[in-house]
């Protein structure tokens, strides 16, 4: 069994060396005020989790106490020549001890498992929140996006911090105790040997973790090694990129790519191996010296003292243990060090910094039939560090109840434009007005519900379709799905499906699940806009992967889909805004040219030499045969 | 996993294990070298340093000589310092030669996926079968990771108990002296044999209590599948930036996400697991180890017993304690290996079903001549096309011919045909009926890599690798810089040694170099054009090459196209109809079968076909233009 913890602990610190940041890195909450802060979670999700800890402790040291225990005062009975009554009474104690103790431990172990996932799976609900919720713009920080990663991978299992935190704390309250028994025990035989273990011990530790502190140095090393190789497994592994390989019979590159970075990883593992090896040849060194010394002043003691062969094994084993005891606080509390960094990394990202106004801001209620006019004002903005605004000093007054389209080439800045309007960003200079309130002193998740959009990135959930459509699970308005999916375009696919609209979509989740082509995603996402029924409708690029014929039936049902409501219509297709009321044409973060479309041809400008560029083809013969 | 629920068969499970055994062995020997040996060394030495400190207290209860003393000390100094270094160098190798494993592990199946047919690639329930096996390995290990370590246990095991038989054997032949009356039925033999009997009982039973609480959790994992790959997908999928809009206006998380999570947590305080845990699962774990401990005080009572009948000095006390202890924790651990061996099998069965999964499509010899003059024709006679598992003809009796050189354009409606189409003349796949002829023989006769060879394609979901742009575009880690800038240059990507700071050697996106550059959609584009050109094959096809470009780009692309394709026979697909006009034949597709074919002006000019809907339906809005 000791042997079996030295294992353990060899692991474990390759494991806490493998897991947590870097110790010297500044962080904001030190050990004891996260342990307060597991408390106080604890305390709110799961009480017992907290008790469970030093219970458990209680009972793994008595248990390792009763087992070392046993064997000398055996010993020492029959060295005696104690009655058998006695030997016998000393068996059944230590037997019936440990049979209650083991079966203890075990059962206890077991059951507090459930509180510490409970409290971890609160962590991760609460980081899943921030991340879903906190203000659009810090998700497109580095930093934060760093600290988000981090969070997750602090809760990603039973090893991770967030739950090997109580393991942690009951090793370590367990080894104390053990330590506590084992000192009072050592010191009645010799105090300098307890000291001597101790300091041999504690410069064992030492060394070992200077080694192993090697590999946590040099861990981005080893990680740029894993990154190529993941990499290249995930893209050869997956559907998508199957084809481009066979076509280009890309296997040899791809291969000679992996064992490079295979390569490297064994160059950096010979690298880290003669380290722990080092290591290791000086702890058995300093092991050496310690059992040559206990064994030495115990002899001494046995010729010159008296001491009894079973005491002489008792201190054998005892100063064995002792060392693992000594070794075990030290580990475990460096172990909890480690883990104090992962949780403050998970604060200070649930108490990051928001730069919107959410909860705190003034309520903005919906009125049904009132009218919104959005209105941009002198509104510049760049995106950090590039220097270059994508907007610029642009005005824009988007009356209630009109069909605004906005065209432009890549690039001219025509999805920024609509995250300002739909407040997923501040402007850097100049401010976004609801009528003729600067948006930015209301609850910003009041303000999303005035929009609904479909945007080029959209978020599928593997969830039904009628799911899909009303972004909700409870209470779905289904006649209300069903009209949003005819007027889409959707009705006949969705009429095809096994299971209608309970039919789910996406495989990761259900294995009966149907996969969605690019068109009828495109189509869905479209569907989902129609049924929020919000004042105002954004559209960018909706009809990107649809066939002419159905590009040209959404353009069709535009203006039903647009009733009642301000519609914004984003396209690089100029043909595509025609039935719009005004057509926005964007160059470099500015509106160059306004108007309508045939406005905007007679003033023979960049839109209309644009549009002679698009037209050509279709009109040279094309229009003698029209 | 529907099929865990059967228990697998000993004998199978040492045969799937073993199967393991020589996969790994292929990959890395070294690895079961080192595990052995280290593993020897690991049960070996607490064997060592009880025997020989048995040896000292003997020699302290028995003649007490100091010399003895002190040589015995220093042997054991000695001894147990050899086999610790010899452990801590063995335990060396075996860290590289696992870390270095991990890291093979994915090759075999990289391997797999790489020797594929494309049509299993492409089936789902191949992708299913993978991410169950990733998933299993991610979940619990499970699979043929954890076949090393149950390598490493049974070695250990198997060490162990040989090694605790070698120092307690003589405790059953020591003999209870004669005049010690109440004890001699001691040295009858079947009192050794009645107590091996009982203990050997005793870890059976003690082992059956662990796998029967272990089965609790088994059941359970199973129950909650659907609630695991649940969390597994809602709790991470927030983090995807493409999301972060919809998430927020749509209020996903808030509505779906935590609605979800909350109604199919696998773990919360009330679940089944927890109730199970404080009554039978936790009653026959805890049964379990306290048995153990009966275990324990039997061997007290049986070796203590016999010492204090004089059977044996206080020094093998000693010995006979810690030997048979470790003995049963052998014992344990060899239990414990075969009953994991039995559930790690049926994960091993899904390792197997997809490694199994055995190629199909003709393997031809035929050698494609390479010919500078790109004399190529190919010809469709009556193809058929079902995707396997599915009954709806997706091409129907299609015929066609092209000529060498000619431009062609296929265009349709989504989910025509169209991309089937080229699958099939790059033979992704294989026809279902009729034939496919290159010079008038049948494709399939060809050798495989030899006929893809003729093929260029930028499909319409083209993959770039995260890669140099060099490497990227010629697909290998040496090319030619000059015919890489050109091809670039002939894609239409003017400015790219603006936005490629390193020239080719700028790695593509920020997934392994986080320096590379994050190309945007319609830049990566035009590099998939280039990575096209550079194969320099006879035929080049363009799946909606410009879908993801503006106007301007678009026309500049269409306007070089005919160049671009130079002497090569060029296959198009769009939904502009605008890029058709110039090719020499447009096939119309509708539902799977070819509807016409002709030139622009001949297909236009047949007023009720499916072209001239299409058409129409894009060029209305430009024709109203020229009117205003």
């Amino acid at each position: 069994m000791e042997d079996n913890r030295a294992e353990n602990m060899t692991e474990s610190i390759t494991q806490s060396t493998a897991s947590a940041s870097p110790p010297k890195e500044k962080s904001k909450y030190r050990l004891y005020q996260n342990t307060v802060f597991m408390f106080s979670t604890a305390w709110r999700v799961c009480k017992s989790v907290i008790f469970m800890v030093f219970f458990l402790a209680a009972v793994t040291a008595a248990k390792s106490v009763t087992e070392l225990l046993a064997a000398p005062t055996m010993l020492q009975k029959i060295e005696t020549a104690a009655p058998l009554s006695e030997l016998i009474v000393v068996i059944v104690v230590f037997g019936m001890g440990l049979f209650l103790l083991a079966g203890l431990e075990a059962y206890v172990r077991q059951n507090a498992l459930f509180g510490r996932i409970a409290v971890r799976q609160d962590l991760i609900s609460q980081i899943g929140n921030k991340t879903a919720r906190t203000s659009y713009p810090n998700t497109l920080s580095p930093d934060f996006l760093s600290f988000q990663a981090k969070s997750y991978k602090a809760c990603a299992d039973n090893t991770a911090s967030a739950e090997a935190f109580w393991d942690s704390l009951t090793q370590l309250s367990a080894n104390v105790i053990c330590f506590l028994v084992w000192a009072v025990l050592l010191s009645r035989l010799n105090p300098f040997l307890m000291c001597l273990i101790g300091v041999v011990s504690g410069a064992g530790y030492v060394m070992r973790r200077q080694a192993y502190g090697w590999g946590w140095k040099h861990r981005e090393e080893e990680a740029a090694c894993h990154k190529r190789m993941d990499y290249i497994c995930r893209m050869s592994t997956r559907r998508p990129y199957a084809k481009d390989i066979r076509i280009f019979g890309l296997r040899p590159w791809l291969e000679e790519t992996w064992d490079h970075g295979f390569g490297e990883y064994q160059k950096f593992l010979v690298k880290r191996e003669k380290r722990y090896l080092w290591a290791d040849l000086g702890e058995l060194a300093l092991t050496l010296v310690r059992s040559g010394a206990v064994f030495a002043s115990l002899i001494y003691q046995i010729f010159e003292e008296g001491l009894s062969v079973s005491q002489f094994f008792l201190y054998v084993t005892a100063a064995n243990s002792f060392t693992l005891w000594v070794t075990g606080i030290l580990d475990h509390f460096s172990r909890l060090h480690r883990q104090s960094l992962d949780l403050s990394v998970i604060r200070e990202y649930l108490e990051w910094p928001e730069p919107f106004l959410l909860e705190k801001g003034k309520p903005l209620v919906q009125e049904a039939g009132k009218a919104y006019e959005l209105r941009l004002k002198n509104v510049s903005f760049s995106y950090p560090g590039s220097g270059k605004d994508t907007i610029s000093h642009m005005n824009l007054v988007v009356s209630p109840g009109e069909k605004l389209a906005v065209v432009g080439l890549n690039g001219a800045g025509k999805t920024t434009l609509v995250k300002l309007l739909c407040g997923f960003l501040d402007p850097s200079e100049g401010v976004v007005l609801l009528n003729g309130q600067d948006i930015r002193q209301y609850n910003r998740r009041d303000y999303y519900r005035l929009f609904s959009a479909v945007f080029q990135d959209f978020s599928v959930l593997e969830a039904s379709v009628a799911e899909n459509v009303a972004q909700k699970v409870d209470g779905i308005d289904l006649k209300r799905v069903e009209e949003s999916i005819t007027l889409a375009g959707l009705e006949e696919k969705a009429g095809s499906l096994p299971y209608g609209l309970d039919t789910k979509i996406g495989r990761q989740v259900y294995e009966e699940g149907v996969e969605l082509s690019g068109g009828q995603t495109q189509r869905l996402m479209l569907a989902r806009a129609l049924y929020k029924q919000a004042p105002v409708i954004l559209l960018d690029e909706p009809t990107a992967a649809l066939d002419p014929i159905a590009e040209n039936d959404i353009y069709l049902k535009y203006s039903q889909m647009a009733e009642g409501r301000t519609s914004v219509f984003i396209s690089h297709r100029l043909a595509s805004t025609q039935f719009c009321d005004r057509i926005l044409f964007l160059e470099h973060g500015q509106i160059v040219e306004e108007g309508t479309h045939r406005q905007l041809l007679e003033r023979k400008g960049r839109y209309a030499s644009l549009f002679e560029i698009q037209s050509r083809y279709y009109r040279e013969r094309g229009e003698e045969y029209g | 996993m529907d099929k865990a629920k059967e228990k697998m068969s000993l004998v199978k499970a040492i045969r799937y294990n073993g199967r393991a055994w020589g996969i790994w062995w292929k990959q890395c020997p070294g690895l079961f070298v080192s595990i052995t040996l280290s593993s020897f060394m690991t049960a070996v030495s607490p064997y060592v340093s009880i025997w020989m400190i048995a040896r000292i207290v003997d020699e302290l209860a028995g003649s007490r000589q100091p010399q003895a003393v002190l040589r015995l000390v220093l042997a054991f100094l000695f001894v147990t310092g050899m086999i610790t270094f010899a452990g801590n160098v063995f335990a060396c190798v075996k860290r590289y030669e696992t870390d270095s494993a991990n890291c093979r592990y994915d090759r075999i199946f990289m391997d797999k996926m790489f020797s594929l047919d494309y049509e299993h690639m492409d089936s789902q329930g191949t992708y299913d079968l993978y991410s169950q096996i990733v998933q299993n390995d991610k979940w619990s290990g499970l699979g043929l990771h954890e076949t090393i370590v149950l390598f490493e246990n049974l070695i250990t095991a198997g060490v162990r108990i040989l090694g605790g038989m070698v120092l307690a054997c003589s405790m059953f032949f020591a003999k209870v002296p004669e005049g010690r009356n109440g004890f001699l039925w001691l040295n009858h033999p079947l009192c050794v044999w009645i107590l091996l009997l009982g203990l050997l009982l005793i870890s059976v039973c003690s082992a059956a209590c662990g796998d029967k609480g272990q089965g609790y959790w088994i059941r359970y994992a199973d129950e909650t599948r659907f609630g695991n790959r649940l969390a597994e997908y809602y709790v991470f999928f927030n983090k995807d930036k493409k999301r972060a809009m919809d998430l927020r206006m749509y209020e996903q998380q808030e509505n779906i996400c935590s609605v979800y999570l909350e109604r199919e947590n696998p773990f919360t305080l009330s679940s089944k697991i927890v109730r199970y845990a404080k009554g039978p699962m936790g009653a026959w774990m805890a049964g379990s180890k306290s048995i153990s401990a009966i275990l324990t005080a039997a061997v007290y009572w049986f070796v203590c017993l016999k010492a204090w009948a004089g059977a044996y000095g206080p020094g093998f006390v000693t010995q006979y304690i810690g030997a048979s202890m470790n003995l049963f924790l052998g014992v344990a651990d060899l239990i414990n290996g075969f009953s994991l061996m039995i559930s790690n099998g049926n994960f091993l069965e899904d390792v197997y079903e997809f490694l199994d999964i055995s190629n199909t499509m003709y393997q031809g010899s035929l050698t494609t001549e390479k010919r500078m003059d790109r004399q190529y024709e190919i010809e469709f006679q009556d193809v058929s096309f079902r995707y396997p598992g599915t009954e709806k003809d997706v091409l129907c009796h299609v015929n066609m011919k092209f000529p060498v050189g000619s431009r062609l354009a296929v265009v349709g409606l989504n989910g025509s045909g169209k991309t089937t189409f080229i699958k099939l003349l790059c033979r992704l796949y294989d026809v279902t009926e009729g034939q496919i002829l290159l010079n008038g023989i049948d494709i399939r006769k060809y050798r495989y890599e030899d006929y893809r060879n003729l093929f260029s394609v930028v499909f319409q979901d083209f993959q770039l690798f995260a890669g140099p742009l060099g490497e990227t575009i010629a697909g290998s880690k040496g090319y030619e810089a000059f015919r890489a800038e050109d091809c670039l240059e002939k894609a239409g990507f003017v400015n790219w040694r603006e936005v490629m700071g390193n020239g080719l050697h700028t790695f593509l996106y920020q997934d392994v170099e986080e320096k590379g550059v994050e190309v945007s959609g319609g830049e990566a584009q035009k590099i998939a054009i280039a990575r096209a050109l550079y194969k320099d094959a006879p035929f080049m096809i363009l799946d909606e090459p410009t879908a993801a470009l503006d106007p301007v780009a678009e026309t500049e692309i269409y306007g070089r196209l005919n160049d671009i394709a130079g002497d090569r026979t060029a296959v198009y697909i769009s939904h502009r109809l605008s890029s058709c006009k110039f090719c020499d034949i447009i096939a119309v597709f509708h539902e799977g079968k070819v509807v016409q074919t002709g030139s622009h002006e001949e297909l236009i000019a047949d007023g009720e076909g499916m072209y001239q809907k299409l058409w129409n339906a894009q060029a209305q809005y430009y024709r109203q233009a020229e009117v205003g």
